[in-house]
């Protein structure tokens, strides 16, 4: 094997994103416990047993969403269906955090429900009668209603690519609708329809916002306080433990379905384009009505809240440095966005043109980053850099390198790169995998070199996957909360920072301007992108 | 010419972080808009600019601990004691807010030469006037909440709430950790739900009638009636009425927001100066008028809705000393959670 240009890079920079990682497994080993056993194990098990309800009816609410909405704008012409086919991705312009708080608003004692009740049926104590949704409902139901998207975006990819062959032969065998779906649609699209579901668990697991808003204790938050607020390491190691086995079990899952996909590719030759069956009078109002409940409950609901507390505390509008906020959230997506992009290229490239072991087990490792929720990362991040200049970089007599790193925008970058490595990662490489290896071969022997094969030749083929990677990390990062709030330098807040801080400081109605503003620019990159996000004009 | 402009973006992003100017850096985990008109205030009086990070404080804390000899940290200003206490225990501050400016402004028992506090709050009980006679309240104190009359009509919010273990820290002060463990049982016992939401949801669950009392801190009631949180939660607020407890011993639960000076702080003089300014009169009635605490100094009044609604003359406990909280923090939530509390 000759070492190369593109292998050492390849090679840098998975082992620059796997070494955080590794940190937060490995600086665990100190026992410095402050509380005894038995108040442990009570956390430990209310720690296991709240993530595991909160993952499990994530993934229920969300596959019944996601599919169900996903199913219907696929077969069906109704009323708006075509509207629906991309509305229904707004909802990640909404984080589950931003959820959080309309869902509080709406519903708490004397909240918004209470005010729209007593403007309609004048006084009264309705608050007895107005449900509540918090602690672990709460969480639940902004997670689903946030990322129900990720099943939607992909189950509906899967459906748009079934070939009309399958459908005739159910009705064929006289099945009903009901019968041709959950017997030959859905399991033509579980693997699609998985991949989704895992998106779905990682990010829940992660979670952090959200499930710290209605302060339920899961094993994420439950690292976070026993690392920070008790530096019980023993015990934030055991909790580790467990989550690692969730995220592994998820890995392999994901892994698995992704085999399983490959085996479900349509070859163009058998591919009859599929025919939208066209509801009318009852079923069509049925199918509208599942269609826009999702869309208004997901997004028009916490945007409604939003803006309706802008407009009832106007003089939070004035308070803000909206400008300021805006410049700094786009230099983060920007910076961040090119970084991954370039990165992710250069790795990709490297393992294509060396197809080795090594490397190529690294960079497995090194996509692992998107299931460490950014909250521990971040600490990771922080626990490393102070232990590698106290030990290494003092001992060789420099100067400390810490602020460089902690509490900068360069740190700050590093970080979300080591996240999102792996958005990027594989974005590109389902887009490399399409380009066939002869078409490397045939430019080598038309005398190109490796650099000019890249720059000319994949450069160009890639260009949709590297704005469908552009855009899903920009909205990630827009959305991004713990990382940003443990690392930002000073004088530096973003619409999530300005959002979480006044929502920490029970300041919800201040919280809701910032919150408006990231809706309304995440919405803005989906709507310019949703054709590249829904992948109808590319396979 | 791509690769140079790559080069000079990361290198002035390093130049940045080690400009070296006339300011202070405050971890703050504090958010109120009057803090920073405070710090935009001091800075137009001293040309002192203050930079701030807003955080979490247990963020905050791990960050100035981690950074070490190196943090750029100066000051640590936080909500409550415990909090100032533990980060003294970790190693984490160093004395220097020993000027006689501080000295005669703050009571022994609300400073050490670490940290001290900025403004004054009460952890206290609110009642339905309509469910609770004023019998049921007579003597009542933070002890009497364990009280079997009070059987699922009381509501206070989770024991991770910093607020929380305070509380129950200076029980533990004061009454020994067992009598404090079965009064955590008791108090369990009584509560009316599950706790859920922050101080300000206790008081609106007595308004609305989910339960007779509740324990929240004496600013949430103030900012209810000030209309800044909307014309139906100050209709809310009058329907309950703040009791200071422990009036005929020690008096009722303090606690305090704090500056903290950090170690290593590489403006030292500079965060003595900011810690100076907040207790002066003005920092004092800004504090007072806009977060609706008690000023930490003499000589400043509470704001009108407090001293109209929750009174002015009741006893502070000036015995326990604050220092205590971040000490028996451990404790704290043992008891707590050995109780179940959730």
């Amino acid at each position: 094997m000759r070492i190369n240009f593109w292998y050492i890079s390849s090679f840098v920079i998975s082992l620059f994103v796997i070494i955080p990682i590794l940190t937060v497994f490995s600086s665990f080993f100190d026992n410095t416990s402050n509380y005894f056993q038995v108040l442990k194990d009570t956390f430990l098990m209310e720690y296991i047993f709240n993530s595991l309800i909160l993952l499990v009816s994530v993934l229920i609410l969300t596959f019944f969403i996601g599919t169900g909405s996903a199913y219907l704008v696929s077969f069906f012409n109704f009323p708006f269906s075509n509207f629906f086919k991309w509305a229904l991705i707004l909802s990640f312009a909404v984080p589950p955090y931003i959820y959080a708080y309309s869902l509080t608003a709406f519903f708490e004692n004397y909240g918004t429900a209470y005010t729209i009740l007593k403007n309609l049926f004048g006084e009264g104590n309705y608050n007895q009668s107005i449900p509540k949704f918090d602690g672990l409902l709460g969480v639940v139901l902004s997670i689903s209603f946030s990322l129900y998207a990720y099943v939607y975006i992909l189950a509906r990819a899967s459906f748009l690519y079934q070939s009309q062959n399958i459908i005739d032969l159910g009705k064929n065998l006289g099945f009903t609708k009901f019968k041709a779906f959950y017997s030959i649609i859905l399991p033509a699209a579980r693997p699609a329809i998985v991949a989704g579901l895992s998106l779905v668990a990682m990010e829940t697991l992660a979670e952090f916002g959200a499930v710290d808003f209605f302060s339920i204790n899961t094993l994420t938050t439950g690292i976070y306080n026993s690392w920070i607020a008790f530096d019980d390491l023993a015990f934030a190691n055991q909790l580790s433990f467990f989550l690692l086995l969730f995220i592994f079990a998820l890995f392999i899952l994901e892994n698995l379905s992704r085999k399983n996909a490959k085996y479900h590719f349509n070859t163009k030759a058998g591919f009859k384009q599929k025919q939208k069956i066209q509801l009318s009078g009852k079923k069509a109002f049925l199918a509208f009505s599942f269609c826009f409940l999702v869309f208004f409950l997901s997004f028009l609901f916490p945007l409604s809240q939003m803006m309706y507390w802008t407009i009832k505390f106007p003089e939070n509008l004035i308070d803000l440095k909206i400008l300021d906020l805006l410049m700094n959230t786009l230099y983060l997506v920007i910076l961040s966005s090119l970084l991954l992009i370039i990165f992710g290229l250069v790795s990709n490239y490297g393992n294509r043109v060396n197809k080795n072991k090594t490397l190529n087990i690294l960079s497995t490792l090194s996509i692992s980053g998107y299931a460490i929720p950014g909250v521990i990362l971040a600490v990771a991040f922080i626990t490393f850099i102070a232990w590698f200049d106290d030990s290494v970089i003092k001992n060789l007599g420099f100067v400390s390198i810490k602020k460089v790193f902690i509490g900068s925008i360069l740190g700050l970058v590093l970080v979300y790169f080591i996240r999102f490595y792996s958005l990027a990662y594989n974005g590109i490489k389902s887009g490399y995998e399409k380009i066939n290896i002869s078409v490397d071969e045939s430019s080598y022997l038309l005398g190109y070199s490796k650099r000019k094969t890249f720059m000319n030749i994949h450069i160009p083929f890639l260009r949709n996957s590297l704005l469908f990677v552009g855009i899903l990390v920009s909205l990630e990062i827009i959305r991004e909360l713990p990382i940003t709030l443990i690392l930002r330098p000073f004088n530096f807040e973003t619409f999530a920072t300005t959002a979480y801080i006044s929502a920490s400081e029970d300041l919800l109605e201040a919280a809701a301007v910032p919150s408006l503003f990231l809706i309304l620019i995440a919405t803005f990159f989906i709507i310019v992108t949703s054709k590249y996000i829904l992948r109808d004009n590319n396979d | 010419m791509r690769k140079i402009s790559i080069i000079t973006l990361i290198f002035s992003v390093i130049a940045s972080s080690f400009a070296i100017a006339n300011e202070v850096n405050v971890f703050n985990a504090r958010h109120y808009k009057a803090d920073s008109e405070l710090y935009s205030k001091f800075t137009n009086m001293t040309g002192i600019k203050v930079n701030l990070i807003n955080g979490k404080s247990g963020a905050l804390e791990k960050r100035i601990i981690s950074e070490g000899a190196d943090s750029s940290a100066d000051l640590y200003i936080t909500a409550d004691a415990g909090r100032c206490g533990a980060m003294d225990a970790k190693g984490a501050l160093q004395g220097g807010l020993t000027s006689a400016a501080i000295k005669d402004a703050v009571p022994k028992s609300f400073r050490t030469n670490k940290w001290v506090g900025i403004a004054k709050r009460a952890r206290i009980i609110y009642y339905s006037p309509e469910r609770v006679t004023g019998a049921e309240l007579s003597g009542m104190t933070y002890e009497g909440l364990a009280d079997p009359k009070w059987k699922g009509r009381l509501v206070i919010r989770k024991s991770s709430n910093i607020y929380n273990k305070s509380l129950v820290a200076s029980l533990i002060k004061n009454n020994g950790k067992a009598a404090t463990a079965a009064w955590a049982e008791g108090v369990v016992a009584n509560m009316a739900r599950t706790p859920t939401g922050n101080d300000r949801a206790q008081i609106m669950a007595v308004a609305a009638g989910e339960a007779d009392i509740a324990v929240a801190n004496t600013y949430y009631l103030a900012l209810m009636l000030s209309g800044k949180k909307g014309a139906e939660q100050q209709e809310a607020a009058k329907k309950v009425k703040a009791f200071f407890p422990n009036q005929n011993d020690r008096g009722t639960h303090m606690n305090v927001s704090c500056a903290a000076l950090v170690k290593g702080a590489p403006n030292k003089a500079n965060a003595v100066k900011l810690v100076e300014f907040l207790l002066t009169p003005e920092s004092q009635e800004h504090f007072t008028n806009n977060t609706f605490e008690f000023p930490m100094i003499d000589g400043v009044s509470p704001s009108p809705l407090v001293v109209n609604n929750l009174g002015l003359d009741f006893k502070q406990d000036m015995k326990t000393k604050l220092a205590s909280y971040g000490k028996n923090q451990a404790a704290a939530v043992e008891v707590m959670t050995a109780a179940g509390w959730k």
